[in-house]
């Protein structure tokens, strides 16, 4: 239903016929009491590029990081289901997700001082997945981790695989995180805040890289953003995230440049542009998770809340290509 | 027109590196700053804007008195900031206020809110003891904050309020100079359009003069009426706000406008490399290794700050056209 839809904008050049790579369906997390993911949808085809935008605290993070496994039960409980490639995830074994991770899904951190190992050289720490997944030998390793490094616009990889992460700038450390990410030709990538740490002359850098390996690669992206206007430049759709649900989701050019939630479009207008004359702040801040409201989670903040908003949850409603959900959509 | 507050004269800092080992003694130069030549003006919104090991953060230092100049000479008002004694310095304190950049590091997580924004004011003796609860109660009305986090610890404030409280202290001093580092950077959109909306209405209401440090442009275009760009120790162009945005005319803050990211404008990688060591300069122009726009005289001539109409100057041989 919502693909025939889907079909009709040309973001989506997807056969109707192939299933998603990613689908994620009605998926709940819960830690403890606190509901921190609520009933999230989505799928994500061969190709193409998704952003999870939102405030710290939307659970933009939580998300990505329940994808890879890394929040898992006994800590966390998990409903609904997260399909990649038809195998669902919820249900994987650590060992069998151990085969995935740095295979079939790169992932790269938003801190790369934090993630790279100190006490490795860069090439031994490229050289990891290739011997773990690829099961490369040492020598073929080496030269595979130098063209690796190359590829991701590393100066002279001969001479810097044997450097340590602390001898490397910011920027250099990402693009060996974007390396090691790239290293099993993954079909999957997941970003979350690859850019955040860096200048805009190298994030825009960093950026053009990451989206030109996963062309070259055929593979998709999913990227944890919270710059609006980086969003609409590197992602083919955006999913728009408050509180742990998903309140808007479609073609990047069509949500952000035309909202239609009210919370996306309070986001977009504190977003500060060059020249920019007027930020209208949005009210408030996310609620605690412990007093998460009834209704719809944005309705203290939602300059339309009427009283339905307080009392029921939205109904996602497909419109103009899109999901949203809100009782009142323009 | 009235005295500068702040007159920045040939301004240079430069660290000495030693050789580590026994026979490596021999020196090296690191020239974090070099040849600043800026004056700030009562009123003026200024923003330092640039990559990171551009000099902002040393520049402001040097405008605090945090850190000598190792050549030039700042001045505040007509007094050189090396020479003040210590009457003068504590005035200095009272009259130019700083806002960390890591606010929450800034802060005694064992002191109350409430303490933290009386210490300056008992330190300068603003007020008489029984009239400070008030006084404090007013500060965080001021940056809206409720009175009721007054006898909270810093520890238990989200990111958003801390900022706030940091800029109620710096307020606390009756400053007549804020300088800010970084004060927006890390916070969530709505966050930051709050806290960015308060210091610029703080700044109209009460002149104070605001120099912030940033690098992102859209922050400073929207908070200062003026903007500096630094590369590598040098301002390289400055002028009005709208000027800069408008007509770019030094290659590197084209490139860095270029990078901006913006709605409906494709990503585009405007420059590539990096910023150089500050330790070993090359020869002639700074931003000759990355200038799109290089021609043979940029690695020979060191160009610098002129010129090129009222309230602009750019340091490039080469700048681009107006038009």
């Amino acid at each position: 239903m919502n693909r025939a839809v889907a079909l009709n904008t040309q973001a989506v050049e997807v056969p109707a016929s192939q299933d998603a790579l990613l689908e994620v369906s009605n998926l709940t997390l819960r830690r403890g009491k606190a509901v921190v993911l609520d009933g999230v949808s989505l799928a994500l085809h061969s190709g193409e590029t998704l952003g999870l935008i939102g405030e710290s605290g939307a659970g933009k993070s939580t998300l990505a990081m329940a994808l890879i496994g890394l929040l898992r039960a006994p800590e966390v409980q998990l409903d609904g289901s997260m399909r990649f490639r038809g195998t669902e995830l919820t249900r994987l074994r650590e060992s069998d997700y151990r085969r995935l991770r740095g295979n079939k899904i790169g992932l790269i951190f938003q801190d790369a001082t934090a993630a790279l190992n100190p006490c490795f050289t860069v090439g031994e720490q490229i050289a990891e997945p290739l011997k773990r997944h690829l099961g490369l030998s040492k020598w073929d390793r080496r030269e595979r981790a130098a063209e690796l490094m190359h590829s991701v616009g590393i100066p002279e990889p001969a001479l810097r695989l044997d450097a340590y992460p602390h001898e490397l700038s910011g920027g250099m450390q990402q693009r060996v995180m974007i390396a090691i990410a790239l290293a099993c030709n993954p079909e999957l990538l997941l970003a979350d805040e690859p850019t955040s740490a860096l200048d805009v002359t190298i994030q825009a850098q960093i950026m053009e890289l990451i989206l030109d390996r996963v062309r070259a690669l055929n593979s998709s992206a999913v990227f944890v953003l919270h710059d609006l206007a980086l969003g609409a430049q590197v992602c083919d759709r955006i999913a728009v995230m408050y509180a742990g649900q998903i309140v808007e989701e479609g073609p990047s050019e069509r949500v952000l440049a035309a909202p239609l939630h009210p919370y996306t479009q309070g986001l977009k207008s504190c977003v500060v542009e060059l020249g920019s004359s007027t930020l209208v702040p949005i009210p408030g801040q996310i609620p605690p998770l412990n007093a998460m409201p009834a209704g719809c989670r944005f309705a203290p903040r939602c300059p339309k809340a009427q009283a339905i908003c307080s009392e029921q949850r939205p109904v996602v409603e497909t419109r103009d290509g899109r999901q949203i959900a809100c009782w009142f959509i323009d | 027109m009235q005295d500068p507050v702040f007159s920045l004269l040939d301004v240079e800092r430069s660290y000495e590196l030693r050789g580590s080992g026994w026979f490596k003694r021999t020196s090296r130069h690191l020239k974090a700053l070099d040849g600043v030549r800026l004056e700030l003006q009562r009123g003026d919104t200024l923003a330092l804007v640039g990559e990171s090991g551009s000099g902002k953060s040393t520049l402001i230092r040097l405008m605090l008195g945090l850190e000598p100049a190792s050549d030039g000479r700042v001045l505040y008002g007509q007094r050189d900031l090396a020479q003040l004694d210590a009457e003068e310095r504590k005035r200095f304190a009272r009259e130019v206020a700083f806002i960390y950049q890591n606010a929450r590091g800034s802060m005694n997580p064992r002191m109350r809110i409430a303490d933290i924004l009386a210490e300056p004011i008992r330190l300068h003796g603003l007020c008489a003891e029984n009239a400070i609860p008030a006084r404090i109660e007013a500060l965080l009305l001021r940056v809206g904050l409720p009175a009721g986090l007054l006898q909270r610890f810093p520890g238990e404030l989200s990111g958003g309020q801390v900022r706030r409280v940091a800029i109620a202290r710096a307020l606390a001093a009756e400053p007549e100079v804020i300088m800010a580092d970084e004060s927006v950077a890390g916070l969530d959109v709505s966050v930051q359009a709050q806290v960015l909306n308060l210091l610029r209405d703080l700044c109209r209401e009460s002149g104070i003069t605001l120099v912030f440090i940033t690098h992102d442009l859209g922050v400073a275009s929207y908070l200062c009426e003026k903007i500096a760009v630094l590369y590598l120790g040098r301002i390289v162009e400055q002028g009005p706000t709208d000027a800069i945005l408008n007509t770019p005319r030094h290659p590197y803050t084209r490139a860095l406008l270029q990078a901006f990211p913006r709605f409906g404008v494709p990503l585009k990688a405007s420059l590539s490399g990096e910023i150089p060591s500050p330790v070993n300069l090359p020869q002639g122009c700074r931003f000759a290794g990355r200038c799109p726009q290089v021609q043979a005289a940029c690695h020979a001539t060191d160009p610098t700050l002129t010129a090129l109409e009222a309230d602009r100057q750019v340091a490039c041989l080469f700048p681009v056209a107006a038009a």
